[in-house]
């Protein structure tokens, strides 16, 4: 089937399970994706009945993570006495993982929510394109079979999806969210691990030091401190993020690359285990830097000493929340 | 032209503990350059950012009135970064002062109107400033009655009480002290300050009233005094909020369309009806 | 007004007349984006842009700032301020919209209270633009709604054109007169040439796609404080702060001491702040005037559309699109001055049926 007919599908199956739940009252109010204003862009909806579920779309723009409007610190979704409503969620694999991530991290009440599942053909890598595109202005983006039709006031360009799709869904193993029957509706499934070579990141683990450094550098000079990546990342809900702490000061928020640098870090190492490699923070950046190196550099770490994938299931706690007796310990005791 | 965010230098000359729990003292700063005192020319009811330079910077009432000549006095709650290290000030240090910042209470037009001063806990600071001001001997035959009303949660927290004790011997002004629950050895008013309002009564007949403490208490004696017949435009509050340039500049004090550090902090309470609850 | 003729292969000439005496700032590429930096290799200059991902707000009110420098000495403290505010900025290539914003954030630095900025201000005084007219707007681009023009020169010193080829120079203020006086190179322009541009000028102008009633948003706004229409603008947003950031005209920053403990000096910095932080307005007592995601959205559009022109008689958006092309989550304030527009509207029609 191509992109394409997939789509349609999806759009199809999302509609018919989310009038479903309306109608049957398994949920208040459904969070899912609509048609953006923007090209490259789709915008997030809530809809509260069934006269609205032909809003919701599924178009390869859809990268936002959803689980964000679920997470502490976003406006809890109440009724007029203040009671949480149910809510329904449109997840692709990487948004039933942060689901499932909040749920296990104790941040949600997985009772009051409900998944409505499909399986995710992947999201348009927009700065790709955009990059590509250069300096014109992009007035339409379609997917017609399987190619990504970019079109101009007097232009258009054609990209293979395959090849555009953000560098996190090309290597992607958890299409489906993983979750029980009870919890999702639509598609899903029940992993407990997945076959991941983590074979796109052997090549620059290869590289020495300081090229690693230089590109590192390279990647986060531009960064402006925005902060985008992490409001939009659905691990992020601390109500005081480590950077804004200032009783004391831990770290500095200027633009000098040591303070950039060090709040990407300690970001990361904050997600080391919890990431569920969704992409957000990558598509939101303003100014395109592609955090997802970092990202799948820490999961492959967690994998390999912890044998862990992050949102499979909603009550295993990610290991640096957790210990067993059994964890690899001889990083601790080396002598040199 | 000079950069507007550099502070004037000044030193630590005394440092008074005001309270029993120790965390309010009242600092007096001498200014290191006598050019600087003289360009610092502040009314009561206006603030300065107060800098402990490597820390931080933090708005804080005068509490000094401008009649207490030579040196300026802040009353500070420990509480946060900037103000736990004016605590750990020691006398000497360099403490940064810029300002004044603000409108200050309208001493022009308070001339010839009876003043009521309603405070509660360690508010009080802006209106000792005011206080003294109206009974410095250059000024006191310029305005009408002065009473003062001033509630604290028990005898530990009152602040200056030197200058509270000053003023009860004197015969021009009715000081009425408060605190929320009887205490051994407590001979004045007890009870929160809204009740204690309603039982003095003040009059708004050619009155204004300046109103200064937590949140509840103001809330509680502007309706009091709302049921005396006082009108809006009469009763003045001194605003707080989180501020950083406190010039206009940073953008984070507005309310509205207007600025706490430059509009204010002194509104009266038909200007705040005008706005919107966002304070 | 003598028209001259810039080709575009003199650029770099033009860059070696003036970049002794100025910082002289122009657009490049920088992964991917077009930012205004400063130039060292005039090959470096992109001409072929619609307008930089951040604004150049970005030369003058640079992200991070020094205030001033201070050395910790015991029992005394020696404060350095600003030494190099007389330093002198060229900024090349600059559009109408973000040269607009220049004045508005020269109003607002000069405005309430007794001190001026005057960090910004001193700078501004030294800088000269050059700015270029916007033959292709973007379908977000929305200046001539709030009172702008894609060929708006009234804020520039120099003003050129973009006729292909090369450039139609126009000198606006004394200072850039000056300027093109320095560039006796230039060739003089023709008449077509100055008729080309007056067509570019009209063909950008009526290419607007976005067109918005400033004056009844406005009005509205003043009486829709508390109106359930913010309760729709912000569902979705994600309070990340980019809006502000790459906002043209927002100046909100935040203050913050930056102390080598070693070596017992340090600075003080200010670095750009968003009102979309929900640490922006939080009180040491813990009680916040903006706590929630509805107050700060409403907060900040407010504060372009009615406490700007309450305060200045001025609007304090330019039209720029930025807000609208970056958003993460396509929170498109178009639809939200839509929204703004029609409120009174419903009501009027509901009395009309009854």
């Amino acid at each position: 089937m191509t992109i394409e007919a997939e789509n349609k599908e999806i759009e199809a199956s999302i509609r018919d399970v989310a009038k479903k739940m309306l109608s049957e009252k398994q949920v208040d109010v459904i969070i899912g994706y609509s048609q953006g204003t923007l090209p490259l862009s789709s915008t997030p909806i809530v809809i509260r009945n069934e006269e609205q579920v032909d809003n919701l779309i599924w178009d390869n723009l859809c990268y936002i993570n959803l689980a964000r409007y679920l997470a502490p610190l976003m406006p809890q979704l109440c009724d007029s006495e203040g009671n949480a409503l149910k809510i329904g969620i449109v997840s692709k694999g990487c948004v039933g993982r942060a689901v499932n991530l909040l749920a296990a991290e104790k941040q949600i009440d997985l009772d009051k929510v409900k998944m409505i599942g499909f399986n995710c053909n992947g999201n348009v890598n927009r700065s790709k394109i955009a990059m590509e595109i250069g300096e014109k202005e992009i007035l339409d983006v379609s997917i017609t079979g399987n190619e990504i039709i970019v079109k101009g006031k007097d232009w258009e360009q054609n990209f293979p999806y395959s090849e555009y799709i953000n560098e996190l869904c090309k290597v992607c193993q958890v299409k489906i969210p993983s979750a029980t029957e009870a919890t999702c509706l639509g598609e899903c499934q029940q992993l407990e691990s997945i076959n991941d070579e983590f074979a796109d990141i052997d090549e620059f683990e290869a590289k020495s030091t300081e090229e690693k450094w230089d590109y590192i550098k390279k990647e986060l000079e531009v960064c402006t401190l925005c902060y985008s990546c992490r409001q939009a990342c659905p691990a992020c809900y601390c109500n005081l993020c480590f950077v804004d702490q200032n009783k004391p000061i831990w770290f500095n928020k200027t633009t000098e690359y040591t303070d950039i640098f060090t709040f990407h870090l300690i970001r990361s190492m904050h997600l080391a285990g919890r990431c569920v490699a969704c992409g957000a923070c990558s598509s939101v950046c303003p100014v395109g830097i592609d955090l997802n190196f970092i990202t799948r550099k820490l999961e492959k770490i967690v994998k390999t000493r912890f044998n862990y994938t992050s949102g499979l299931n909603a009550k295993t706690l990610p290991p640096m929340m957790n210990f067993k007796m059994e964890d690899a310990e001889e990083f601790m005791l080396e002598e040199d | 032209m000079s950069n507007p965010y550099i502070p004037y230098l000044t030193r630590v000359k005394s440092i008074v503990t005001e309270n029993k729990v120790n965390d309010i003292k009242t600092v007096e700063l001498e200014f290191k350059n006598e050019e600087d005192y003289k360009k610092f020319d502040y009314i009561p009811g206006q603030f300065a950012e107060i800098s402990i330079i490597g820390k931080g910077e933090c708005p804080i009432g005068i509490a000094s009135s401008p009649t207490e000549e030579g040196t300026i006095k802040f009353t500070i709650k420990k509480m946060g970064t900037v103000t736990s290290a004016f605590h750990a000030s020691e006398l000497g240090d360099i403490v940064g002062v810029r300002g004044p910042c603000g409108n200050g209470w309208p001493i022009e037009e308070m001339k010839g109107k009876n003043i009521v001063v309603i405070g509660g806990g360690f508010a009080f600071s802006t209106l000792r400033s005011l206080v003294l001001y109206l009974l410095d001997e250059k000024h006191r035959k310029d305005y009408g009655d002065i009473t003062v009303i001033y509630g604290n949660r028990d005898p530990g927290e009152v602040l200056y009480k030197d200058v509270l004790d000053e003023w009860k011997k004197r015969d021009d002004i009715k000081v009425v002290l408060t605190i929320d629950r009887e205490a051994e050895g407590w001979t004045e008013e007890v009870g929160f300050v809204a009740p204690i309002v309603k039982k003095v009564a003040p009059s708004p007949d050619n009155a204004i009233a300046v109103v200064c403490g937590p949140p509840i208490m103001i809330k509680t004696t502007i309706a009091v005094m709302e049921e005396l017949n006082w009108g809006p435009e009469a009763i003045l509050n001194s605003l707080e909020a989180r501020m950083k340039c406190g010039i206009g500049k940073c953008g984070r004090c507005n309310i509205g369309n207007k600025f706490i550090c430059t509009d204010g902090p002194v509104f009266s309470l038909a200007e705040l009806k005008e706005l919107p609850d966002e304070y | 007004m003598e028209q001259k003729i810039l080709k575009k292969e003199d650029i770099g000439k033009l860059y070696n007349e003036f970049s002794s005496e100025y910082k002289f700032y122009a657009p490049i590429k920088q992964k991917g984006n077009i930012v205004f930096e400063r130039i060292e290799n005039p090959d470096d200059i992109v001409l072929d842009y619609l307008n930089s991902r951040i604004p150049p707000k970005s030369i003058l009110f640079p992200q991070m700032e020094v205030l001033f420098e201070y050395k910790l000495d015991d029992k005394d403290v020696e404060i350095t301020d600003r030494q190099d505010l007389d330093e002198k900025f060229m900024i090349f290539g600059i559009r109408p919209c973000d040269a607009y914003s220049y004045e508005l954030f020269a109003n607002f630095f000069s405005f309430h209270g007794n001190w001026k900025d005057e960090i910004y201000l001193k700078k501004k005084e030294n800088t000269t633009l050059i700015g270029i007219g916007c033959n292709t707007p973007r379908s977000t681009c929305f200046c001539t709604s709030v009172g702008g023009h894609p060929f708006n020169k009234e804020n520039m010193d120099v003003f050129l054109t973009d006729l292909g080829e090369t450039y139609l120079v126009e000198a606006i203020s004394d200072k850039g007169k000056e300027i093109v006086k320095k560039l006796s190179w230039l060739s003089d322009a023709a008449d077509k040439d100055v008729k080309k541009s007056e067509e570019l000028a009209k063909k950008a102008e009526e290419s607007f796609v976005t067109q918005i009633d400033v004056d009844t948003i406005v009005k509205n706004l003043e009486k829709s404080f508390d109106h359930p229409v913010w309760d729709e603008i912000s569902e979705v947003c994600i309070g990340c702060g980019s809006c502000s950031y790459l906002c043209p005209t927002c100046t909100c920053f935040d203050v913050i001491d930056e102390t080598d403990q070693y070596n017992n000096k340090g600075r003080r910095v200010r670095i750009w702040d968003t009102c979309q932080s929900c640490l922006y307005t939080l009180e040491t007592s813990g009680h916040n005037p903006r706590d929630t995601k509805i107050q700060r959205c409403r907060n900040r559009i407010m504060h372009k559309f009615s406490y700007y022109p309450a305060n200045y008689d001025l609007l304090g958006c330019v039209g720029c699109g930025r807000c609208i092309m970056v958003c993460p989550a396509n929170n498109d304030l178009r639809d939200h001055l839509a929204k703004i527009e029609k409120i009174g509207k419903e009501e009027k029609e509901e009395k009309a049926v009854v």
